[in-house]
């Protein structure tokens, strides 16, 4: 399948900013399942892209100047190979065992990983965990904050994407299977709000498979891959800070489509 | 239990050890009144002076002077020799360990350490995979922890390759020592130390491929309890001291604010914790780093002196392994012995450990400042069955050692001198070469009996001398 995304986000500060900088994971790159057949960044200023440590392409986005306002675009089309399940990869997963503060698990979740899985450490044991999860976490926008961690989001039984894939990490590797965040695009023929999206994906036979706990999907179809990281804060597509500014009102539209 | 600790100062028979016979002699020449006024003195300086330190876990944020003991360690010069080769192979042999994690991982695949157990531990940093630094330098400023068992054997206790302090109490006792009593230093040789600040930038300055490169000390700020430490290393170093609002990140370049504009950064010598360098890649509260450090570093645009990550390596988990990097990477024997050491992660050493709490010292793998660890045989049963609930529930996060007996230094004490244990902590620098300059600083444990000697826990400091034999 092709897709085609257009991602535009725009902030608008109450006073003038004086100077801010920003990690933008923004570009996928090719893998086994996607190739990305172009891509292409709007910003303010030319930015050269790097590779962060986890192999995302990273832009800093750094402005002196005062400004009120920052707009960010992304869009290009990428193929994704809907029939891979599960892609290789030559860096270690072991790193991807250890916790942070936004994917510690308390006793309730270890000893819901332990209720669902038992001894199994296998892919169907995370299906079933990924289910459970998604039962006991309703889908709520709005529930949680962008800083609240596993454990509360849990403990609250409710949450976003963001909030079902941490709790998910910290499931996962309680019962020591590594597993990572990802954050990328998703395409839906009814809901555009979904587009910007993020699942988990957990080191299995040698390889990273996908748990979608919001969408309950265990297979990649329509996913689109921009980051991975240890947690949220590591793949999130914008994160950034700022002097001055005052309050600030983020949009974001994003536009999923597939090309014939 | 009678214990035999090796003493400084006098051997078995009660005879003044020979390097000690010249400083003996003048001991017991000088008035003890003029002892008194002199150490009084010196109390009087440090107050001024401003060396102090703050306590960790002291609501108040009390400052506490660090107590100057006048009575020196000294070292003869044969025995020191062996204990700095025994450093610096042990320094080389660990900064080619975290290169090679960092690269190829050779030991991995050799199978001398488990992957999980350094790849999985939260000090290995993904930010320094696959990243080439100068020279293949991680820790560039090493203090090596040492202390003598019952026969003067030298153990090393623990390295510290991340942001390793009191090497100006080291200085600062000399200089305190030379004023106080300076006949002391024209009767006998002494191995000067005052050029470490110089060598210190040297070193700096070589970790940066460039000819001349602008370096800066970054501080956490001034509630840090080493933040006199950094202000007396900028200042005797001649270069600014700064904090992480001081500096700023434009186009994956690091700039110090001044008054006349921006200026480059090449070298930030950093005493700040990794998770605190970078909010944006790092935890995202700190307001002590600099948002886009990290980017900058990765583009090999500035350095970072020691450089992330190196804290996988002095972890308490991976100690146990550091005899077996130095046969890997330099096929040498170890020079400097290891304290056994049990792993409470590996089923077997932990049901031994468990047995053996009133007999041994138990550590936190991440802990540091002799805080969170147990000393069995100073220790009540009620902490000991405490401290067994605390392992059992996280067995990975501890090892236990035996109790060492630690060499003992003749100290003033509240009626007169007495013997009180100590240990040593030279400092190593990574650079061209690798050196060490002759010492270190000797910390004592002023309570009688008491096995720990950080400053945090009622230590003080001692001059140390290196005197020719």
């Amino acid at each position: 399948m092709r897709l085609s995304i257009s991602h535009e986000t725009t902030y608008h500060y109450q006073d003038q900013v004086r100077a801010s900088i920003q990690y933008l994971r923004l570009t996928p790159h090719d893998s086994e399942r996607q190739h990305v057949l172009s891509w292409q960044l709007d910003l303010p200023r030319p930015v050269r892209a790097q590779v962060d440590p986890f192999g995302n392409i990273l832009h800093v986005l750094t402005l002196d100047e005062p400004h009120d306002a920052i707009i960010i675009g992304a869009r290009g089309q990428v193929e994704i190979d809907e029939l891979r399940e599960a892609e290789h990869e030559s860096q270690s997963a072991w790193p991807f065992l250890r916790c942070t503060r936004l994917t510690e698990p308390d006793e309730a979740l270890r000893r819901f990983a332990e209720q669902h899985c038992h001894q199994r450490r296998d892919r169907t044991a995370l299906i079933d965990l990924m289910q459970a999860l998604n039962q006991a976490m309703i889908y709520t926008p709005g529930a949680t904050e962008v800083d609240t961690c596993a454990a509360q989001a849990f403990a609250g039984a409710a949450g976003v994407c963001q909030d079902h894939t941490h709790a998910f990490l910290a499931c996962a590797r309680s019962l020591g299977i590594p597993a990572r965040y990802v954050s990328g695009y998703l395409y839906t023929e009814d809901c555009a709000h979904l587009a910007s999206h993020a699942w988990a994906e957990a080191w299995l036979d040698d390889a990273w498979y996908s748990f979608d706990v919001t969408n309950q999907l265990a297979r990649p179809e329509r996913h689109l891959k921009l980051a991975v990281g240890l947690d949220y804060l590591d793949a999130c597509p914008v994160r950034g800070m700022r002097r001055g500014g005052g309050h600030e009102q983020m949009h974001a539209k994003v536009f999923v489509a597939p090309q014939q | 239990m009678i214990r035999t600790y090796y003493d400084e100062m006098y051997d078995g028979a009660g005879q003044v050890r020979p390097h000690y016979r010249e400083f003996a002699r003048w001991l017991a020449d000088t008035p003890t009144e003029l002892l008194a006024q002199r150490r009084r003195e010196a109390d009087l300086l440090f107050h001024r002076a401003g060396i102090t330190f703050t306590l960790y876990g002291d609501e108040l944020g009390t400052e506490r002077l660090i107590p100057f003991d006048t009575i020196p360690r000294s070292i003869p010069a044969s025995e020191w020799r062996v204990v700095e080769r025994g450093c610096i192979q042990r320094v080389k042999a660990l900064n080619m360990f975290l290169a090679d994690l960092y690269h190829d991982q050779r030991i991995i695949k050799a199978g001398i350490i488990p992957a999980e157990q350094v790849l999985a531990n939260e000090q290995y940093q993904l930010a320094m995979q696959g990243l080439d630094l100068h020279r293949d330098l991680y820790s560039h400023i090493s203090g090596v922890d040492l202390v003598r068992d019952g026969d003067g054997t030298y153990y090393v206790l623990e390295d510290n390759l991340r942001t390793p302090s009191g090497v100006s109490y080291m200085l600062e006792d000399r200089k305190m020592m030379m004023r106080l009593f300076p006949e002391l230093f024209a009767a006998q040789r002494i191995a000067p130390i005052d050029h470490y600040p110089n060598l210190l930038l040297d070193t700096l300055k070589s970790a940066s491929p460039l000819d001349n490169p602008s370096v800066v000390v970054l501080t956490p700020g001034r509630f840090n309890s080493a933040f006199f430490e950094h202000a007396f290393l900028a200042r005797e170093m001649g270069v600014e001291l700064v904090e992480g609002a001081d500096l700023f990140v434009r186009d994956d370049r690091v700039f110090m604010r001044t008054t006349d504009g921006p200026k480059a950064v090449d070298v930030i010598y950093r005493r700040l914790d990794d998770a605190f360098l970078d909010p944006l890649a790092f935890n995202p509260d700190s307001m002590l780093g600099v948002p886009g450090l990290l980017a900058a570093y990765r583009c090999a645009n500035v350095v970072l002196a020691n450089a992330i990550g190196t804290g996988v390596a002095d972890d308490k988990s991976v100690y146990p392994f550091v005899p077996e990097m130095i046969r890997f990477y330099l096929d040498e024997e170890p020079i400097l012995q290891n304290v056994p050491t049990f792993q409470c992660r590996n089923p077997d050493e932990l049901s031994h450990v468990l047995a053996h709490l009133p007999e041994l010292v138990v550590k936190e793998t991440q802990g540091s400042g002799g805080y969170g660890m147990l000393v069995g045989p100073a220790s009540t049963a009620a902490e000991i069955e405490a401290f067994r609930a605390r392992i059992k529930a996280k067995p990975h996060a501890y090892i236990a050692q035996p109790t060492l007996c630690l060499s003992t230094c003749p100290t003033f004490v509240e009626n007169g001198i007495a013997p009180r244990h100590i240990d040593l902590r030279p400092f190593v620098l990574s650079g061209k070469e690798t050196r060490v300059v002759p010492g270190g600083l000797t910390r004592v444990a002023l309570r009688e009996g008491s096995l720990v000697v950080n400053s945090s826990q009622g230590g003080g400091t001692k001059d140390t001398w290196v005197v020719e034999d």
